[in-house]
């Protein structure tokens, strides 16, 4: 089997010889070549061969620990954070780099279908320095001036300086896309300069998000301000409301119109209809008071009503009184003394029960 | 059972045997192992294997180029090469009797013992 393959190494190979190569640097240089060297040829006649890509290319970091056992060579010296005089290679963010552009490679090339949409992508490459200039401009544009909305080609406020500044953006976009100005692409180039360019890609896809929000910021503080402000108070803020204010407190009255205590309310749904035991205040200072639950064994239950009041200076009823300095809990004072009787508008047959054993809790969801 | 820690034991002596009549680049000398049995063997620790032997001089190497690949780099045993296989040929030998004849609770006769530890 000496039969000579005259395999072309793959790029999946390389990047991976790279990333071995990247975690021997503490090696001496002769040490380190001895080790690599025909390992290309290895594995990609390895791979020519039919084994699996992913058998073949695994860890980088296991295989150059395998590696240097084999080789009785010592293991990895921990040199992290000795990177600063970038004396070889600036350490372990370009190892980082190299092992994610391998492992994204080798994924690629596991499937058909993803090998047609990595070519169909390199393919339309040049579509997205387009995009990512015209990004970059509209950015510009939508930072700088009134607010207006996005447009095809941007404005800048002068005639012709947006188509302008854009094609001057394409052109250099594309150019960086090509590798002819800094700071280029591809792996083999200095770790600041594949940070900057991976940090530029980034944010030209973030910052689209940024046109639409400032475009809904510009919106509220028009005219629709106050109906998307009231529209988000009351979609966003927890708690019981009452047209966007907090509900502290609840009272209910029978259909004698006399006060019920301790009335349990749900919605139709079964949720108890709940005050916040931190909205359940009133008044300020040494005149607050804060809304006590009913108690179920030890737990209060703000679902019951009216909750009870204590003078509190500051927090919930939920806090022990002791440690709020916290005054003699009492019954509230209802709203009304009395409310005019009411009667159902279901016929009934049977004879009035008693006032005090009325059933709450019919209240709608 | 796994075979990866007997393996480490033996593995100089496997890769001396394999290149002890036709010089081999990496691959091929990780193919004549796998087709020679020991199937489990990782292609990490053959070359490095490759490399502590030349190291060690028991491997000369040389470099063949190609023209549309990667340069492929041949190992051939040197005289010092086959001393040792020679030398940890007869010493596997003798430990391999020593094992079996334990595991078949016969008393191992006396230089067989040495030979083992």
């Amino acid at each position: 089997m000496n039969d000579a393959l005259n395999t072309a190494t793959r790029p999946e190979v390389e990047a991976f010889v790279a990333e071995v190569r990247a975690r021997l640097t503490d090696l001496s240089d002769e040490e380190r070549e001895e080790l690599l060297g025909g390992l290309e040829a290895d594995l990609s006649d390895q791979l020519a061969d039919g084994a699996d890509l992913r058998d073949v290319l695994g860890d980088p970091a296991a295989y150059a620990a395998e590696l240097r056992a084999a080789a009785g060579l010592p293991e990895r010296a921990r040199n992290r954070g000795r990177w600063l005089p970038p004396v070889r290679r600036p350490g372990d963010l370009g190892d980082d780099l190299d092992r994610v552009r391998a492992w994204f490679l080798g994924l690629v090339e596991l499937r058909p279908w993803s090998r047609q949409a990595w070519d169909v992508a390199s393919a339309i490459r040049p579509a997205w320095w387009v995009l990512r200039a015209w990004v970059a401009v509209t950015f510009v544009d939508q930072a700088t001036g009134s607010w207006e909305y996005v447009t095809l080609v941007p404005t800048l406020g002068v005639d012709l300086l947006g188509p302008l500044v854009l094609l001057v953006a394409v052109v250099v976009s594309t150019l960086i896309g090509l590798g002819r100005l800094w700071p280029g692409s591809g792996p083999d180039r200095p770790l600041l300069a594949r940070l900057l360019l991976v940090v530029a890609n980034v944010a030209a896809v973030l910052l689209p998000l940024s046109f639409q929000l400032s475009d809904q910021h510009e919106y509220d503080a028009g005219g629709g301000g106050g109906y998307y402000a009231g529209y988000h108070d009351g979609a966003h803020q927890a708690g019981l409301r009452l047209d966007g204010d907090e509900v502290r407190n609840v009272f209910a009255y029978n259909r004698d119109g006399r006060l019920i205590q301790g009335a349990q309310l749900f919605r139709g749904n079964g949720e108890p209809l709940l005050v916040r035991p931190r909205d359940a205040h009133l008044g300020r200072g040494v005149e607050r008071t804060v809304g006590c639950g009913w108690f179920n064994g030890t737990s209060q239950l703000f679902n019951v009503f009216p909750l009870a009041e204590r003078p509190q200076r500051r927090g919930s009823c939920l806090e022990e009184a002791e440690l709020r300095d916290a005054g003699p809990v009492a019954t509230p004072e209802p709203p009304f003394a009395a409310v005019p009787p009411v009667t159902s508008p279901v016929p009934v047959a049977e004879p009035e029960t008693e006032p005090d054993t009325e059933k709450p809790g019919e209240t709608g969801g | 059972m796994d075979t990866t820690q007997l393996l480490k034991g033996v593995l100089d002596l496997a890769v001396l045997a394999v290149v002890e009549d036709d010089d081999g680049y990496g691959y091929d000398v990780l193919r004549r192992l796998r087709t020679g049995g020991l199937t489990e063997v990782g292609d990490a620790s053959v070359y490095g294997t490759l490399r502590r032997l030349y190291a060690a001089g028991a491997l000369t190497s040389y470099v063949v180029p190609s023209d549309e690949g990667p340069h492929r780099k041949y190992y051939g045993i040197t005289p010092i090469g086959r001393t040792q296989l020679e030398q940890q040929t007869k010493d596997w030998a003798s430990f391999s009797d020593t094992v079996t004849a334990l595991l078949h609770h016969q008393t191992p006769h006396h230089h067989q013992q040495g030979a083992a530890s």
